[in-house]
């Protein structure tokens, strides 16, 4: 166990160091960027005054309330304290709407989204990476290739395939949105099938990334594992093949879960720009909205919360490896 | 006890090329006694090891041949049969590479557990414990290793494990393929003693023991056998094998261990020049022609057959015994 636990406690350390770099970078990234959005928002609701000094009283209410006028310290501390407090401020572009209220009406459609689509490739990809290590043949030589090509497209590539041919061209799903535009959320019938219908094409889209690169990564693991002295030497005790099969899959599987925590960054970021193609009412469209209005607040707010929720999926699948890997007790006690 | 009469066996390659590891191998063991098996790498030692099992699988395929245990003629049962009622409980086999033999991500037990349950399902985990425990204490293995994963043992203890797995269900013949090449000398010495108190105590009827180091080989096994190029070139007992061989193979590979234990010369005998013949088209004649200090025309007009002699030795040359033994003694002044 001692071992078990050095391996824990390593991982939690990394965990929060890179916890506290993601939250310096949240926030000083944004206010990089060129323009002043007080000054955008201003000039926005100014259109048709003639009043300067009225024009410049807005402004100055505004950076008052924002903090913009504030040094970067002062603004950062403030940061701090708001954001263990949940309270993320104003959101520029829609004000008045606070960051709190737009994350929350969106975040819980990427979840839906992505949690369930990455999940869901994931299993399908390694399961087909397995059988055509195992089986060979036809299947093997008509999954590579498929595979191999998908994996290679960019996710927003696969995202447009999927809404030509499927939303455009046949017109067998809606093109954009989380559900009809001329429904109200509610728990009728009519608006959970307006959301499933709309719910496929993303996901999908995302699924089908997700499978390519699985496979191919499973598919060569399993087969180094197939060929691993473990597994002939079972055979000759008379072990059957299906049990043995098994050992060759958990043991492939081990490096897929690293794999998996390795790439969840890269997948989430493809995931968010399939959202942003289909339009769905996720997080991915709120940072395209934030970034096109110069919405500081709803920026940060947003990568940080993609990026607390990467961080986490990435520490948890570490934590479960340790357990699912003998060696790595076995290494971390030496 | 255990025979085996002219198998052939090959490997289809990726290119769908046949290799001819194994070509027309006869011989039989006795009950209590043990076989040597040796020759240079690549000659088909670990792939006869295999092919003995009398179960198959890809790249490796049965073509010709009977193996006979125990009066069963194993060659024509169907393959989940050999699997359930052959496989560890009638020949076991310890494999070449056994430091990578087992599973990293699995306990001992919970393999052990696996093997015992292949053959019975009925048996509980309870009593594959004792059983286990029985076992690895009465081969001086702590019952602790049971509990740990491989990675957690030492090389040594991680292959006198592997030999005290495979004979969890008391097979009636081991095969050992080099049990202990890739150890020090101290676990080398461990895993003979554990591998002979297996004969002594009844724990196996027969063994078979197969490396390239011949000076293990000879004193641990009552025979040797010597292989080349997938067939094989001398059959003899363990003394008349090392100190009077008749192949000019076996000669040549023999030199290297009679020298330093008689104190002759302090040079070793240099390797046997050459390479051997690629299996995939073997030559016509004599296998051996080619590296052959004796060779003669007839050597590569057509193959060699094995010759029996009276004394229960065999050997496969076109030359008489007593002119060979001519032949070498000339040699040596
Ligand atoms: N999986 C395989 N596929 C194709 N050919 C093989 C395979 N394994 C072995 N061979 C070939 O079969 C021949 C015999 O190999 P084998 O492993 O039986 O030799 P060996 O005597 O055990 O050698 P070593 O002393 O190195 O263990 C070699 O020519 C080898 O190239
Ligand atoms: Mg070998």
């Amino acid at each position: 166990m001692k071992g078990y636990r050095n391996y824990f406690l390593n991982k939690l350390l990394w965990f929060l160091v890179t916890l506290v770099a993601a939250f310096i970078l949240n926030f000083i990234l944004p206010r990089l960027m060129p323009g002043d959005p007080v000054a955008a928002i201003v000039s926005r609701l100014a259109q048709g005054m003639s009043n300067t000094s009225g024009v410049q009283a807005i402004y100055e209410q505004y950076a008052e309330q924002f903090g913009t006028n504030k040094p970067m310290l002062e603004q950062f501390v403030l940061y701090m304290r708001n954001v263990f407090q949940g309270d993320f401020g104003f959101s520029f572009s829609q004000y008045p709407r606070t960051v709190a209220d737009v994350i929350s009406s969106s975040i819980w459609w990427t979840v839906g989204l992505q949690f369930p689509a990455i999940i869901i490739g994931w299993l399908i990809g390694n399961t087909l990476g397995a059988l055509a290590a195992y089986r060979r043949g036809t299947f093997d030589k008509v999954l590579m290739p498929i595979s191999i090509f998908v994996s290679n497209l960019p996710a927003f590539g696969m995202a447009v395939i999927m809404l030509v041919i499927f939303a455009v061209t046949l017109r067998w799903f809606p093109t954009s949105g989380g559900y009809g535009f001329d429904l109200i959320p509610n728990f009728s019938w009519k608006f959970i099938w307006s959301v499933f219908i709309h719910y496929q094409l993303p996901f999908w889209s995302i699924v089908l990334i997700t499978i390519g690169g699985q496979a191919i990564g499973m598919r060569s693991m399993s087969i180094y594992e197939l060929n691993a002295d473990y597994v002939k030497y079972s055979r000759l005790l008379g072990i059957k093949d299906r049990k043995i099969v098994g050992y060759v899959f958990r043991n492939a599987m081990l490096p897929q879960i690293t794999g998996l925590a390795l790439s969840i960054g890269t997948m989430v970021g493809g995931a968010l720009v399939a959202e942003i193609i289909f339009s769905y009412p996720g997080l991915g469209s709120t940072i395209l909205t934030a970034v096109l209005g110069q919405d500081y607040p709803l920026i940060s707010a947003t990568t940080l919360i993609i990026t607390l929720m990467v961080l986490l999926a990435n520490f948890l699948l570490e934590i479960a490896y340790g357990f699912l890997d003998p060696r790595i007790k076995a290494a971390q006690a030496d | 006890m255990l025979e085996v009469r002219e198998l052939t066996t090959k490997y289809i390659t990726r290119f769908k090329e046949d290799i001819y590891a194994v070509d027309h191998v006869s011989l039989k063991i006795e009950e209590g006694r043990s076989l040597g098996i040796a020759g240079e790498s690549g000659c088909g030692k670990s792939t006869l090891a295999l092919s003995l099992m009398g179960y198959y699988f890809p790249p490796l395929h049965y073509t010709s041949g009977d193996i006979i245990i125990d009066g069963t003629n194993i060659s024509g049962m169907k393959a989940d049969d050999v699997r359930k009622s052959i496989l560890g409980r009638e020949i076991a086999y310890i494999p070449q590479a056994a430091l990578n033999a087992l599973n990293p991500t699995q306990k001992i037990i919970r393999f052990i557990e696996d093997v015992v349950k292949a053959h019975d399902p009925t048996v509980t985990k309870d009593e594959i414990y004792e059983m286990a425990r029985g076992l690895f204490e009465s081969l001086g293995l702590p019952a602790e290793v049971l509990q740990k994963y491989p990675v957690e043992l030492s090389g040594g203890m991680k292959q006198r494990t592997v030999i005290a797995i495979s004979v969890i269900l008391r097979p009636q013949v081991l095969i050992a393929d080099e049990p202990s090449s890739a150890l020090d000398v101290t676990s080398q010495k461990m895993v003979i003693k554990m591998l002979r108190n297996l004969m002594d105590n009844g724990y196996v009827k027969a063994m078979i023991f197969i490396t390239h180091e011949l000076p293990l080989l000879y004193n641990v096994t009552d025979d040797i056998m010597v292989m080349y190029a997938g067939q094989i070139v001398e059959k003899a007992p363990a003394h008349e094998a090392v100190f009077d061989p008749l192949h000019p193979y076996s000669k040549g590979l023999m030199g290297s261990i009679i020298v330093p234990e008689e104190g002759l010369r302090d040079v070793k005998l240099a390797a046997i020049p050459g390479t051997p013949p690629n299996l995939k088209n073997p030559p016509k004649g004599c296998r051996f022609a080619a590296r052959c200090k004796y060779v003669r025309p007839e050597c590569r007009v057509q193959s060699i057959q094995l010759r029996e002699l009276e004394n229960g030795r065999s050997y496969r040359c076109v030359i008489g015994e007593d002119e060979l033994r001519e032949l070498y003694a000339r040699e040596a002044e």
